[in-house]
């Protein structure tokens, strides 16, 4: 047993580290860390941005150095996701891209795929969404809808995605369509990459609970695409969602280190809230609430860092990953919840009248989608339960 | 970065889990119930011929001279099998008190001896009346010249009837809050005290009562300085605390492993209960509280090894939470049981029993969700 980092791994944080320090957006580190607002201005920032990581060589770490990554272990990668957070850097625009489509293509795209996408995924000037959820596909992905329908040359696509994240500022999609029926629904699902600026294709906004615009509804009315945009083989889309899926290895890294520094941040909050001039820290009941928080989030932190060992050691990673989800997900969720019960009855004042940080409320808020958003809890215990405990498949699957 | 125990720590866990599979697992437990205590006698004396009882114990003293981290496989499996005893006592909280405070004569005496395994040694704390704050041990021994009186009642004294040695909690000049007391090594086999068996919710565990009248013991018997037994103990808890908890998963373990079990082979309604989510749901929890309370736990024993400085936080936080997490695991797995989980037949009742006996061992959840609160200076 052994928490420590290797001389090697020291030496990319402190790089990195400097790096961050000399070239975060002005102000950043001083705590000026706000988005502008508007949806074209909080665009170009965040391309700025990427752009910018790109330049450093820090856009893609994990990708190979010759498609311009860097080739990074997967120990770098969890300090460059600790340092990220650490900074509170700004979101990577280009999520989906960097580490959801781009290293899929690197593995099984075609070569002018590569040649036309990679690039642009890694300077920010192409920024990507991921259309697999439908009004009547979101656990089940197999009863998709939308259709790709060979005409020619073309492939002529119809159907209507749902909570696409990104995308009224994405350029390209990762679509899951249907191009044949099966008995076994699996097949039969075709992944392409569409492009989202041409006649067939509409983003509508919708906004979420927390009052914010972060996901879309996409329609596809004849929309165009074509042989050469086919990831994987035709009908086989399925394999290619896990091939993806293989390598989406750290986002939940991210959130559990961000979970881990809005914990500090709570604490704070209950030693500045008072009752009766008492930090509610000193309150027994509270006590006993915020050691319980905190053993649970640290036990998920450590649960990952032993998913982590494992993953080093097997080369890849397994279900495990459910347990890690379902863990950060549930537990923002209750720590933001009890956040707000410590506000007592002022906890609703929000906004410019919030009491403390509106980020409080706002973030409870936001945690409501963590648990439904990349798989919904009752899908990781399914996993949990299916894949590493072998009890039987839910009915119908 | 590397989060596991060793490959050595999981080839030493296979040889005893292989060794007390070997010897019935649970149904020693079952036999020492109904009062015959040869298969655990056997057993015990296997394990130690493996050297179970020597890990910890410096080579000085015919140890193996490992560390905390390699008693935790060796408890797990302990736990697993459900053994009676108090290895717990004797191995996590004597040992490493006794190498740390103990003089040299009382090291040469006990270390060698518990390293074979042909001593135990229990601990001598609660009273009738009283809890576990320090203003509530009455026992007193009072000092004349080189020998120590003792007077008092010890209360749900884990094997208090059999145990070797009482690591005896005792008042020797007034005060308040861990001021006068002191730890005192007394032999049974040296002294003459009257004891009366307690019967134990957990029928794995035999308590007793012991009395102690004039009883005399040298001064040499205290163990570290004399008055300064309460701090002595609090390091001896960080010990045994983070045992605990391996104890503890060992039985979580193997309550997930036969729940899961048995819902992929019992059929309802036409098909494995491991198919309806009120069931699956609840093991896939029950799966993720005991890998959680074993990231806890085996964190909380690198920091007591490595000496780290959130070790106190660590310790009491894992405690906490997995007390409670092996109640909860164990209740769920009755429930998913059935009508076949209430029966005393099923090992589930066991678990559920040790469970609630740990609960409240050596302190309250409650009480070490707040030692954890002040470790972390809140
Ligand atoms: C913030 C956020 C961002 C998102 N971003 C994207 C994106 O970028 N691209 C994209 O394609 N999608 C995205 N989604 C959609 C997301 O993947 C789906 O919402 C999710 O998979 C659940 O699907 P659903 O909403 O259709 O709910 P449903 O699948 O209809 O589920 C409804 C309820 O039923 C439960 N349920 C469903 N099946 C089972 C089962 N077998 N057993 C037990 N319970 C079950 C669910 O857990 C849930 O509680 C996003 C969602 C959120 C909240
Ligand atoms: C104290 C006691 C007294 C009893 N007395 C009598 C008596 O006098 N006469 C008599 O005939 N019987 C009696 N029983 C039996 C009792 O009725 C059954 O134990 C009970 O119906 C459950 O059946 P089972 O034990 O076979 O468990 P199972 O039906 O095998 O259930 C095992 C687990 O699976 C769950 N499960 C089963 N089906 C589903 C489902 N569809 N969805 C979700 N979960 C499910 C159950 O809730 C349980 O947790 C008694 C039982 C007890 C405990």
């Amino acid at each position: 047993m052994d928490f420590s980092f290797t001389k090697k791994e020291e030496k990319f944080r402190s790089v990195l580290r400097e790096w961050l320090e000399q070239n975060l957006p002005e102000g950043w580190l001083e705590g000026k860390t706000a988005l502008p607002e508007d949806n074209r201005e909080y665009s170009q920032f965040l391309r700025n941005w990427q752009k910018k990581l790109y330049e450093g060589g820090w856009a893609a770490i994990a990708w190979p150095k010759q498609y311009g990554g860097r080739d990074a272990t997967l120990m770098e990668e969890i300090i460059y996701q600790q340092e990220m957070v650490r900074v509170k850097a700004p979101p990577l625009i280009n999520y989906v891209g960097i580490h959801m489509v781009g290293p899929t293509l690197i593995q099984i795209g075609t070569e002018e795929q590569k040649h036309k996408y990679i690039e642009k995924m890694l300077t920010g000037e192409e920024v990507w969404c991921q259309g697999y959820s439908e009004p009547n596909a979101g656990s089940d992905l197999t009863a998709i809808k939308t259709t790709a329908v060979k005409d020619g040359e073309r492939w002529i696509i119809n159907g209507q995605k749902v909570w696409t994240s990104f995308g009224h500022l994405a350029d390209k999609c990762f679509l899951l369509a249907r191009t044949s029926n099966h008995e076994k629904r699996q097949k039969g699902i075709t992944v392409f990459l569409v492009d989202m600026h041409q006649p067939g294709v509409e983003t509508r906004p919708i906004i979420q609970m927390d009052g914010e615009h972060d996901f879309n509804e996409v329609y596809f009315n004849d929309a165009v695409a074509y042989d050469a945009d086919i990831v994987g083989e035709i009908d086989e889309g399925w394999k290619v969602m896990i091939t993806l899926l293989m390598h989406e290895r750290t986002g939940i890294g991210a959130q559990l280190f961000t979970l881990e520094q809005q914990f500090g941040d709570f604490v704070e909050l209950a030693k500045e809230l008072q009752e009766n001039g008492s930090p509610l820290i000193k309150d027994p009941l509270v006590r006993q609430k915020m050691v319980d928080l905190y053993t649970r989030n640290r036990g998920a932190q450590l649960n990952y860092y032993r998913n982590l060992t494992t993953t080093l050691k097997r080369g890849y990673p397994g279900a495990e990953g459910s347990m890690d989800k379902l863990l950060v997900s549930e537990l923002t969720k209750e720590m933001f919840s009890y956040a707000l019960t410590l506000h007592g009855h002022q906890g609703v004042l929000w906004k410019e009248d919030a009491i403390m940080d509106s980020s409080w409320q706002k973030n409870y808020l936001y945690s409501f989608g963590m648990t439904i958003g990349g798989g919904t809890s009752e899908i990781q215990r399914n996993t949990i339960a299916e894949r590493i405990l072998g009890l039987p498949k839910d009915m119908g699957r | 970065m590397d989060f596991s125990l060793s490959q050595e720590q999981e080839m030493f866990r296979s040889s005893v889990r292989k060794f007390l599979d070997g010897n019935g697992s649970t149904q020693i437990a079952r036999d020492f119930i109904r009062g015959d205590g040869s298969s655990l006698e056997k057993a015990l004396a296997g394990l130690a011929g493996l050297g179970c009882t020597a890990i910890t114990i410096p080579e000085k003293y015919e140890g193996a001279e490992l560390g905390s981290l390699d008693l935790v496989p060796v408890l797990e499996e302990l736990g697993r099998a459900h053994l009676p005893g108090i290895y717990l006592e004797t191995l996590a909280f004597s040992v490493p008190l006794i190498e740390k405070y103990g003089t040299e004569q009382q090291r040469q005496k006990y270390l060698p001896q518990i390293a074979t395994g042909s001593r135990t040694v229990t601990l001598a704390w609660l009273e009738p009346k009283g809890g576990y704050h320090p203003n509530e041990v009455q026992t007193s021994a009072s000092i004349e010249g080189t020998s120590l009186v003792i007077n008092g009642t010890k209360s749900s004294v884990p094997e208090g009837e059999t145990a070797d040695t009482y690591l005896l909690l005792v008042r020797t000049s007034d005060g308040t809050d861990g001021e006068g007391l002191s730890l005192v090594l007394v032999d049974r086999d040296e002294i003459k005290v009257k004891t009366r068996k307690q019967k134990s919710f957990d029928e794995t565990r035999m308590l007793a009562e012991v009395t102690f009248e004039k009883v005399i013991v040298s001064t040499d018997c205290v163990l570290g300085e004399i008055n300064q037994g309460w701090s002595i103990l609090q390091e001896g808890l960080l010990h045994i605390n983070a045992a605990l908890c391996s104890l503890m998963i060992g039985g979580m373990d193997r309550l997930v492993e036969m729940t899961a079990e048995y819902a992929k082979i019992r059929v309802q309604f036409g098909q494995p209960i491991g198919r309806f989510q009120a069931i699956k749901h609840r093991i896939a929890d029950m799966k993720t509280d005991l890998e959680t309370a074993r990231s806890l736990s085996y964190y909380a024993t690198w920091a007591l090894e490595t000496n780290a400085a959130d070790r106190e936080a660590a310790i009491f936080s894992a405690r906490a939470f997995t007390t409670e997490a092996y109640i909860r695991i164990a209740s769920h797995s009755i429930q998913i049981h059935g009508g076949i989980g209430f029966t005393e037949e099923l090992d589930c009742q066991l678990y559920l029993k040790r469970a609630r006996y740990y609960e409240n061992y050596l302190g309250s959840i409650q009480h070490y969700r707040e030692k954890a609160a002040v470790a972390l200076n809140w």
